[in-house]
């Protein structure tokens, strides 16, 4: 039930705290169902691009949801935003629940969701005793409830086993399809590589890349790594060819652009294959290909 | 608002304190009012039996943990982005122990009727004319009313500090030795005898209010102030730390 409902958008915010940018001139949209990955390495400002749409900081540009704007005196807007970040917001004297019905307007809807994380069990004792993933799992519930149209999470796989962080990946999912927003960062790429449908790239408090999962992916599987039967052989053909290649270990990298030209050749020498596999590129190598390409 | 304000009591009835204070108020009175005995019976019946200093010290407490747990439990984040206004986290903080402090006073007062009818039986009766020649009851009445200013002042005094220091060890600490050490700052403050005519407005000074009224020529020889005089001193700085409070509150980052 996509549909392409501006939720947020974004225009040409600085955050500043004390007289320190934080976050530099960044601008994006969300639409209804996006699950939009604030990717980053520590630093980068992701929590303070969440705080900063939550109305929490001092910032210039203009921030709106649905049409109606936000600012740091005036939260009307945030109405139907849920939000975790950075650390659960639980009161341990409380019970699971009653740490929830503190928010909650409809009942119904917090015991679906606590069934829906899969927290019938603990719920009715005091969330002094959870454990972080308890917690984690917590903070989230307390973010999905009131039927929110946009959900900010701040690194909410946290402390979450695999089953947990798959739980919570289908369940984002779910909420998504009916219409439900995500604004979720990460510091590990791969983790929300299976979720979400933008990428935004945050480094230094600018955001340097904004693609869709798809373009993204074209990105950074560009490279190759292959082996062959005779790798001597091999690099003195691409050489003699022209093609660029670079030596890691025991394997040759090559760019994806080479890839049937590179067959082609070694399939005339006869030269087979062993293996050839792409490489997923890290986070830093992705970064730093953005920079440079942004220099270009 | 009101959303707020039901908030902040639903997370303060759910605390062990809420339940346990009027307990604890008990304890103490009953133990006060057979540590004075009956020669003090009128002072103590005026005093509720001392429940207006352990109503100080339960309100320390619950004040002081008002703010620092919202730091501690990163609540305080979510509070703000889901209040339309900062004002609305301050003051419905505020307006729940105001209500909570006024419920105290109340407990004080119908455990005094009580004790001093069953327990600590004396032939003063509650009609009799005692301290500025109005019938004990009213003495009672205005003495509780009295204690009920000081004890805001000293709340609005709690959430400035907690607005300051996010430690709430540091802030009870800091709040105790204000209303026990009070009354000797203000005096120490006061020692020259030139400038007692402006000293005397010290905010320290405001806090031997209900002390006074049950005590008066004692007390007025360090205060060097009548009782109306310290009310409206107490009323005013109520509402200064008030706003020096929610500034700071503003201001702060989180
Ligand atoms: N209260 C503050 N005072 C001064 N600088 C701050 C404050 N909060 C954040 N910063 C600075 O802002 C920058 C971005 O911080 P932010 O917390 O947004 O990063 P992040 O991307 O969320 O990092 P992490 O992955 O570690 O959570 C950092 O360089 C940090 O030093
Ligand atoms: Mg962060």
């Amino acid at each position: 039930m996509k549909n392409s409902q501006e939720v947020l958008e974004l225009d040409n915010v600085c955050t500043y705290i004390g007289r320190t940018e934080i976050v530099k001139d960044a601008s994006f949209q969300i639409k209804a169902g996006d699950i939009i990955g604030l990717i980053g390495p520590n630093g980068a400002g992701k929590t303070t691009v969440m705080k900063t749409i939550l109305g929490l900081t001092k910032f210039t540009g203009k921030i709106t949801m649905s049409g109606a704007a936000i600012t740091e005196n005036n939260h009307h807007a945030l109405e139907k935003v849920g939000a975790l970040i950075e650390h659960p917001a639980i009161y341990p004297f409380l019970t699971g629940e009653q740490n929830l019905e503190l928010y909650s307007h409809h009942h119904q809807d917090m015991v679906k969701i606590i069934s829906e994380l899969g927290m019938d069990s603990y719920i009715k004792s005091k969330a002094k005793g959870y454990s972080l993933g308890m917690k984690q799992k917590l903070g989230i519930a307390i973010a999905l409830l009131n039927n929110p149209k946009l959900v900010i999470l701040d690194e909410p796989m946290n402390g979450l086993d695999i089953e947990a962080t798959i739980g919570v990946r289908k369940l984002i999912k779910k909420y998504a399809d009916r219409g439900t927003a995500f604004l979720i960062s990460s510091h590990i790429l791969s983790e929300l590589q299976k979720v979400m449908t933008r990428v935004l790239l945050i480094s230094g408090g600018k955001i340097i890349l904004n693609q869709s999962i798809g373009q993204f992916e074209a990105i950074s599987h560009q490279k190759y790594k292959l082996t062959t039967e005779n790798d001597e052989q091999a690099e003195h053909l691409f050489k003699t060819k022209g093609i660029n290649f670079k030596k890691q270990k025991q394997y040759l990298i090559v760019g994806q652009e080479d890839i049937f030209k590179i067959q082609d050749e070694l399939a005339k020498k006869k030269l087979h294959l062993k293996e050839m596999l792409p490489i997923e590129a890290n986070f830093e190598q992705i970064v730093v290909d953005t920079l440079n390409k942004e220099r270009d | 608002m009101i959303y707020s304000i039901k908030q902040e009591f639903f997370k303060l009835y759910h605390k062990k304190m809420f339940w346990l204070a009027p307990i604890i108020m008990l304890v103490l009175m009953i133990f006060t009012g057979y540590a004075i005995g009956s020669d003090e019976a009128r002072l103590t019946a005026v005093m509720c039996y001392d429940a207006t200093d352990w109503i100080t010290f339960i309100l320390i407490v619950i004040g002081a943990t008002s703010f620092s747990m919202e730091y501690q439990n990163n609540a305080i984040l979510t509070l703000l982005y889901k209040a339309s206004n900062k004002i609305y986290v301050y003051l419905s903080k505020y307006l729940v122990l105001l209500v909570y402090d006024i419920f105290l006073h109340l407990v004080a007062v119908g455990y005094t009727i009580v004790l001093k009818g069953f327990l600590f039986k004396s032939n003063i009766s509650w009609t009799s004319i005692n301290y500025y020649h109005q019938p004990l009851w009213v003495n009672t009445l205005q003495a509780t009313l009295l204690d009920l200013a000081v004890s805001m002042l000293i709340i609005t005094i709690i959430f400035l500090l907690s607005c300051l220091i996010n430690s709430n060890a540091v802030v009870m600490t800091t709040s105790l030795l204000v209303v026990l050490l009070g009354e000797s700052i203000s005096s120490d403050i006061m020692s020259k005898p030139k400038l007692v005519s402006v000293l005397k407005w010290n905010p320290f000074n405001m806090l031997n209010l209900s002390r006074q009224y049950g005590n008066y020529a004692t007390y007025h020889l360090t205060t060097h102030l009548s009782n109306v005089e310290l009310l409206m001193g107490t009323l005013i700085y109520i509402a200064v730390f008030f706003v020096i409070g929610y500034w700071i509150f503003r201001k702060k980052r989180f």
